[in-house]
């Protein structure tokens, strides 16, 4: 974060629509714009069902968006797709999934699981191709003799660490954790946490961390964004954020945090966000900075309001 | 004990350098497993032995399969050779018939005797006499009903006897029944290998696409399946002939768009994992995904739903011989014997009870097999019992 921020992925207006029926549509993704920056953890928070999984994979391209650009290093990666484009896409980018147990394909050895990347490569050697996998497996602390095993035999900690692997091996850049351990043991969740630290030094990742947990997003985070029903309502950086959440939503979501003070605890106030409290209907909202490096969604009369609140 | 003072300030005024993560430098080590990796299908096998019911069904399908293969080489007879002099006689089997438990043994009632000629040779040679049933007076006349050694009776050699009795051509039943059940075991196999081919590559490409395709692909589907398979089979046999290739065309035709609409289904079911789109993330190419990742998951609902397909392909062949469109005379199916059998049912009941039995006893086992082939694929299930 010191150093001069390039940016490594650049999220434009991105919209991302669903139609369920015949008429209607969900919007998951409603105008998101925000930046990457090398190098550094992107946190993404916001409640079950905002859009943060879909944000990861529509710029993972899982999803085709409905509009808007997504540039990763200057290139659009939006819109229809070339072979070479998705080619350079899979190279770059790398997905975590979720769900340890759905993530692993149970017919297929964690072997075959890791290598698929490579071979989807081009890398045919056979004994290059263990030698990689032996590699990764060690990096993310398992013994390559599990790689003959089937994923069911595995403990979900280590599977959402073949998991990692799977994605690492074909070393990308940029890497997209979507609740890598929210289905984990509290006591593995740190270990993976851990790993994942360890890992983007060791290799110069960019990561995109998508969370419920925000204790996991503030331990892990440069920048945390906070989603809402498709919007991203505020952007901060980790401590700007907690320090000064502006957002009503934002705030709501920080007093929810169980502190580890049974002191605090007692007479926590909890706050509670009311949409309503918007009135969007003639001024319209957009997403601008209060402050260098803090956005936040807001229309013009909110945010002169934002503004005291932040001075006093 | 008290953990926290009531202190706050105290707390807050700790510099957060002083904390340090307890797990930051601990290894993350994973000890070796000790016990032997089982692959997917050593994991379904273990499953499958567990069903006692489906076990034997396996047992009484590999023992009609053996038949159906040895057993027409298994006697002298041909099953288009015929014996106009040796029409419709009873089972026999040597062995069985010298335990004389009343089966096997050659014997068949003749009705409306006179007792008086039962000790003339020439009309009842010697030994052919098994019982004497029934005597009454009819004007004045003894009459018995006699249950007789067919064979000696017709004064034929004691080694020469048609196991399972002859048909209305002297031709042998055994060798029959099992020349048709290898037949109807060929025709129901090849039908339903067709099928599953053909349905596993229209349904993954319906259920991998998607959408329009989907909306097409399974529209079609619906028009072949209002066709009645009647009239299928006479158009084929208009056109192509009576034969196995007839009736394997009319099979294949209407069935294959339940495996399909079944492959379909579990392309959908699969197609959203995440494994399926993590493989996705890294690139794999689309027919990958479909033979790598989806057909694996989805292959024990398709070997399921193909072994429970072969007893009604074996049913609709039977079915079809019956009402007289199966295949061309002589060759037997067992479809044909119980058309032929069933005319003279009440007279020789044995015509149509060997075939009747072998056909039930493969659509049970296959039924029964394809149960415990479900449950053994289906991993919902374990650890279940």
């Amino acid at each position: 974060m010191e150093q001069a921020k390039e940016k490594i992925l650049e999220i434009k207006d991105l919209c991302m629509d669903f139609s369920s029926g015949r008429k209607q549509t969900v919007k998951a993704l409603n105008h998101v714009t925000f930046d990457i920056y090398k190098g550094e953890n992107f946190g993404l928070v916001g409640e079950s069902g905002c859009g943060k999984t879909t944000l990861g994979r529509t710029v993972i391209r899982l999803y085709d968006p409905t509009s808007g650009e997504i540039l990763f290093n200057g290139k659009n990666i939006s819109g229809k797709l070339k072979k070479a484009d998705r080619d350079y896409i899979t190279s770059n980018l790398a997905m975590i999934f979720q769900d340890p147990i759905s993530s692993l394909n149970p017919r297929m050895t964690v072997e075959e699981i890791i290598s698929e990347g490579l071979k989807t490569r081009g890398l045919k050697d056979r004994a290059k191709l263990r030698e990689e996998v032996a590699g990764i497996l060690n990096k993310v602390g398992l013994l390559p003799e599990h790689g003959t095993r089937y994923p069911h035999e595995f403990s979900g900690g280590q599977r959402q660490r073949i998991g990692i692997a799977r994605a690492l091996v074909v070393k990308p850049s940029f890497i997209i954790a979507d609740e890598p351990v929210s289905a984990l043991d509290v006591s593995i969740q740190a270990q993976v946490i851990n790993l994942l630290m360890d890992i983007k030094k060791e290799m110069d990742l960019t990561i995109l961390f998508i969370a419920h947990n925000l204790a996991v997003v503030k331990y892990f985070s440069d920048r945390i964004g906070v989603m809402y029903f498709g919007n991203m309502v505020e952007l901060a950086d980790a401590d700007e954020l907690y320090a000064h959440p502006i957002h009503p939503y934002t705030k709501s979501l920080l007093s929810a945090i169980p502190q580890p003070d049974p002191v605090s605890e007692r007479d926590k106030q909890r706050l509670y966000y009311d949409p309503s409290i918007h009135n969007y209907e003639k001024e319209k909202p957009s997403f601008r900075e209060i402050r260098p490096g803090h956005f936040v969604y807001a229309s013009d009369s909110e945010m002169e309001q934002y503004q005291k609140e932040l001075e006093s | 004990m008290v953990f926290y003072e009531n202190d706050k300030e105290k707390y807050d005024a700790i510099s957060k350098d002083l904390f340090r993560l307890v797990q930051k430098d601990e290894e993350i080590h994973d000890v070796e497993f000790k016990t032997k990796p089982i692959g997917f299908f050593m994991d379904v096998w273990l499953r499958f032995v567990k069903n006692k019911a489906s076990v034997v069904a396996a047992v009484i399908i590999m023992i009609i399969a053996f038949f159906a293969v040895f057993g027409p080489g298994m006697n002298e007879f041909r099953f288009d050779e015929q014996h106009t002099d040796r029409i419709n006689m009873p089972p026999k089997v040597p062995f069985i018939a010298k335990m004389d438990i009343g089966i096997f043994d050659g014997g068949f009632t003749l009705e409306n005797r006179k007792y008086d000629n039962l000790n003339d040779p020439s009309k009842y040679p010697e030994g052919s006499v098994l019982a004497i049933r029934n005597p009454r007076l009819v004007s004045g006349e003894r009459i018995v009903d006699v249950e007789v050694d067919y064979y000696k009776y017709m004064g034929m050699e004691d080694d020469e006897c048609f196991w399972f009795g002859s048909d209305y051509l002297g031709r042998d039943i055994w060798t029959r029944m099992w020349r048709g059940a290898r037949i109807s075991l060929i025709i129901a196999i090849v039908s339903v290998c067709c099928n599953v081919v053909i349905g596993v590559v229209y349904g993954s490409i319906s259920g991998y696409y998607g959408g329009k395709v989907d909306m097409v692909m399974m529209r079609i589907t619906e028009i072949i399946n209002a066709f009645p398979r009647i009239v299928i089979v006479t158009l084929f046999i208009m056109v192509a002939g009576t034969g196995m290739f007839s009736i394997i065309m009319s099979l294949v035709i209407k069935d294959w768009v339940n495996t399909a609409r079944m492959v379909r289904s579990q392309f959908y079911r699969f197609k959203g994992r995440e494994y399926v789109l993590a493989a996705r993330t890294l690139g794999v190419r689309d027919m990958a995904l479909i033979f790598r990742h989806i057909l694996p998951n989805s292959i024990g609902p398709i070997i399921t739903s193909s072994m429970i397909a072969i007893p009604s392909a074996i049913f609709a062949e039977s079915f079809l011989a019956y009402i007289g469109l199966g295949l061309q005379a002589p060759e037997p199916s067992i479809g044909v014997m119980l058309s032929q059998g069933q005319k003279v049912l009440l007279h020789y009941p044995s015509q149509v009870v060997f075939p009747a039995i072998v056909i039930s006893l493969l659509m049970i086992s296959f039924n029964l097999f394809g149960n415990g082939l479900r449950d053994a694929f289906d991993p919902t299930l374990r650890g279940a019992e």
